[in-house]
């Protein structure tokens, strides 16, 4: 395996996850189960070889601090490299806020010139997928690319791309040789469907080249100022690596909702879990308990649970109490969401600790399920 | 000098028995290593009793198949025992100047880790062992040796007068003052039985040893020698009584009843406390899936699994699959096991990585328990009947035969 570092971004808010994520960013937003999404990147950064990460952080990053801790979980509480947590900071170059990715990296240069390794992978943290990256790695070598960058094909499987979402991706046109002839950043309607998963292969003291003369002239966006410009004339030998398996932005509730439920399959379970190991937090908790009375039907269950009513179709996270009498059906439960006795839940989210009383009844919609924030009670 | 910061108390974990009752169990791992409720080993409850109780130097004393253990234990991090001053420390038996020699008995055990534990220079040692299912706080065990002041405190349970028969029992009087100790005595006169949790004055307890190890008729046991020797001498033995669940898991027959006493209602012994926490090493693992055309009832269900027929009154643990019509009943599936379609497991003991394949008859549904041993892959349409134990050897032994 090569020596490779990873820095992870998590800055972009999404306000199409609505309440999921006004207190957390993306990355720390809970999933199948028992992970947050940045579980998934990490985990194949770390499965790829990465010694050193650096998580750079810009708005809500506690919950998300509160998970990496020191990196035990990923093997990343080494004395030398490790995990690297970036917040933020004011000096007389920088104004604590970035405006993209680029002035992310620009903000981190000390750590990004300190890292001995040769190459780094620029990633985002919103996407569910599990993959090594040593392919993309040999073919980058392979072909003498200066950036390699991840794409997927466009498939109804694995995208939600409404109207709102296609904003927010970029396209790539791929030659037969690999290399990546044009991209169209956020376009309303795409000409290629090769959809960018904001992985990038590069040199690192090229990266630091690249970001520094970007960033001197007044530039921000990672896709629109620094890659397409040199797509377009040719400045840098850019490929693509395709990816083909199982993989899923986490960007709208409905998407969040899709890629919960992806999971009841058993393939998709297969895919993400079984190819390399997922790490996560470790919380101690006892296995789930079912009681007398329950009827559980296609279900993902985490530890910590106790089940005594019926749930259909649903993903429970730990310490999710399902009461006698209840019936909970295509929803998502997190953490220790406690459902009474006689309640009934339909196509439903309840973030973490959210208490539904006895003989509550919440029924959402498929294409719009009902969101209920973190520690309510209702 | 001494960089070791001095420590009132540490703990020595005696933790190199074979378990041979557990048969089959414990041909390849140690007892302590053995799976217990869904995701622990015995070990972790010794373990996080010390984490909870705030002692923080734990010597394992190891010898028999230490594999297992020695890679279950690692660092201690997961009993936040991975300290820059203290820790868990796995202590073998190794080679001295003039001599080695395997551990003896348990006395024999803590005595050659003598120099182990005086450099902690403590002024107690808490000695306990790897069999037992409890919860309990040692600190108030040690603050009655301290306001009592004893030389040994052996912490005491009252045990059922049928049973009491099978365990070391402690006759106190009123002041809980030891005056005899019986090894499974024929006509216990009492039923208070030892715990296997000592609390030792140490420099008493060191003087003891050097004694016993100058002793060639001695067995350096503890029960045999040891506290017989204390007991003759007239020294001051406090019984500390302790009530709550306390289970003996050394035989096939409590192993499986400790762990369907985690399914009653409510459960007679609690995993789930959170001032008390049972810490383990997890595995990483996704949660459990239930298919659709699955049945559970009043079952224990750990991460990894995956459940697709019947399971009624069980405890699977991580990993494990269960295929569609596979029906598994009043039994014990440990780690990464599989039971195939149509398979049948009643009132059974599947070890870790079996493969109970299609039409396979495991247990019964009224007798004793049936153990299948690690690793072990029954063939199509096997019979494991209600009381045997069945291995990989006797698989390969019956396919055998039957040519």
């Amino acid at each position: 395996m090569k020596d490779i570092m990873g820095i992870i971004f998590t800055t972009k808010d999404d306000l199409s996850l609505r309440e999921l994520t006004s207190a957390r960013a993306v990355a720390a937003l809970p999933v199948a189960g028992r992970y947050r999404i940045v579980d998934f990147v990490l985990s194949n950064l770390v499965n790829s070889g990465a010694r050193n990460v650096g998580v750079i952080m810009q708005r809500n990053y506690h919950s998300l601090m509160d998970h990496l801790g020191s990196g035990k979980e990923w093997d990343l509480h080494t004395r030398n490299n490790g995990l690297f947590i970036l917040p933020p900071f004011l000096t007389q170059e920088n104004g604590g806020e970035y405006a993209g990715v680029l002035d992310g990296l620009r903000a981190n240069f000390d750590y990004l010139r300190r890292s001995r390794q040769e190459l780094a992978i620029v990633t985002g943290s919103n996407m569910v997928f599990n993959m090594s990256f040593e392919p993309m790695i040999r073919q980058h070598e392979k072909t003498g690319a200066d950036i390699t960058m991840l794409y997927t094909k466009v498939r109804a499987s694995n995208m939600e791309l409404g109207s709102a979402q296609k904003h927010a991706h970029a396209f790539l046109n791929v030659a037969e040789d690999g290399r990546v002839v044009d991209m169209e950043v956020n376009p309303n309607a795409a000409s290629y469907n090769n959809i960018s998963m904001n992985v990038l292969l590069v040199k690192r003291t090229l990266l630091i080249h690249l970001v520094d003369g970007a960033t001197a002239h007044g530039a921000h966006d990672l896709d629109r100022d620094l890659l397409q410009p040199s797509i377009k004339c040719c400045s840098l030998k850019v490929y693509g690596y395709e990816f083909d398996g199982y993989c899923r932005p986490v960007e709208t509730i409905r998407g969040y909702f899709r890629c919960n439920m992806d999971l009841l399959d058993l393939g998709v379970r297969r895919e993400l879990f079984k190819t390399m190991p997922v790490y996560t937090k470790i919380r101690d908790e006892v296995p789930a308990i079912y009681r007398s009375g329950n009827s559980v039907k296609n279900s993902l269950v985490a530890d910590g649970c106790v089940i005594e009513g019926s749930v259909e179709n649903c993903v429970l996270f730990r310490g999710v109490r399902v009461g006698r009498g209840s019936s909970v059906k295509n929803s998502i439960i997190m953490q220790d969401s406690n459902i009474e006795e006689f309640v009934e839940l339909e196509n439903v989210i309840l973030d973490k600790a959210v208490t539904i009383r006895s003989h509550g009844r919440l029924i959402g919609q498929m294409q719009y399920p009902i969101v209920i924030g973190k520690n309510v009670t209702l | 000098m001494n960089d070791m910061r001095k420590k009132s108390c540490i703990a020595m974990l005696l933790a190199g028995g074979q378990g041979s009752r557990l048969g089959l169990l414990t041909k390849v791992v140690a007892k302590p290593a053995v799976p217990f409720g869904g995701k622990y080993r015995i070990i972790d409850f010794p373990l996080s009793n010390c984490a909870n109780s705030g002692i923080d130097v734990v010597g394992v004393l190891t010898q028999y198949q230490p594999l297992e253990l020695n890679r279950y234990i690692g660092s201690g991090q997961p009993w936040d025992l991975d300290l820059t001053n203290g820790g868990v420390f796995v202590l073998p038996p190794y080679m001295k100047a003039k001599s080695g020699e395997w551990y003896r008995g348990t006395a024999n055990a803590i005595h050659q880790n003598v120099s182990f534990i005086e450099q902690y220079d403590p002024d107690y040692v808490l000695v306990l062992s790897g069999d037992h299912i409890y919860k309990m706080d040692y600190n108030k065990m040690l603050a009655s040796h301290i306001e009592t002041g004893a030389d040994i405190t052996i912490a005491v349970r009252p045990v059922p007068w049928e049973v009491a028969s099978s365990f070391g029992i402690m006759n106190v009087d009123p002041e809980n003052t030891i005056v005899e100790f019986e090894e499974k005595p024929k006509l216990p006169k009492s039923n208070l039985a030892s715990m296997g949790v000592y609390i030792f004055t140490w420099p008493v307890l060191k003087s003891y040893l050097d004694k016993d190890a100058c002793d060639p008729a001695s067995k350096n046991d503890f029960g045999k020698n040891v506290i017989p020797a204390m007991l003759h001498d007239r020294l001051k033995l406090k019984a500390y009584a302790f009530d709550g669940y306390w289970k003996d898991v050394g035989t096939i027959e409590s192993l499986w009843e400790a762990n369907m006493d985690l399914l009653k209602i409510p459960p007679e012994f609690n995993l789930s406390d959170a001032r008390w926490p049972i810490y383990a090493r997890s595995p990483v693992l996704p949660p459990h899936f239930i298919g659709q055309r699955a049945s559970i009832e009043h079952s224990m269900i750990a991460e990894g699994c995956e459940v697709n027929g019947t399971v009624r009154k069980s405890v699977l643990f991580y990993g494990v699959e269960v295929e569609k019509d596979a029906l598994v009943e009043d039994s014990v599936i440990m780690p990464y096991a599989r039971i195939e379609a149509g398979a049948v497991v009643r009132r059974a003991i599947v070890a870790e990585n079996c493969v109970v394949s299609a039409g396979c008859v495991v247990g019964e549904a009224n007798g004793d328990i049936a153990l299948v041993g690690q690793d072990t892959a029954l063939p199509e349409g096997c019979r494991v009947l209600a009381g045997e134990q069945v291995d990989r050897l006797d698989v390969a032994r019956r396919r055998h035969d039957a040519k």
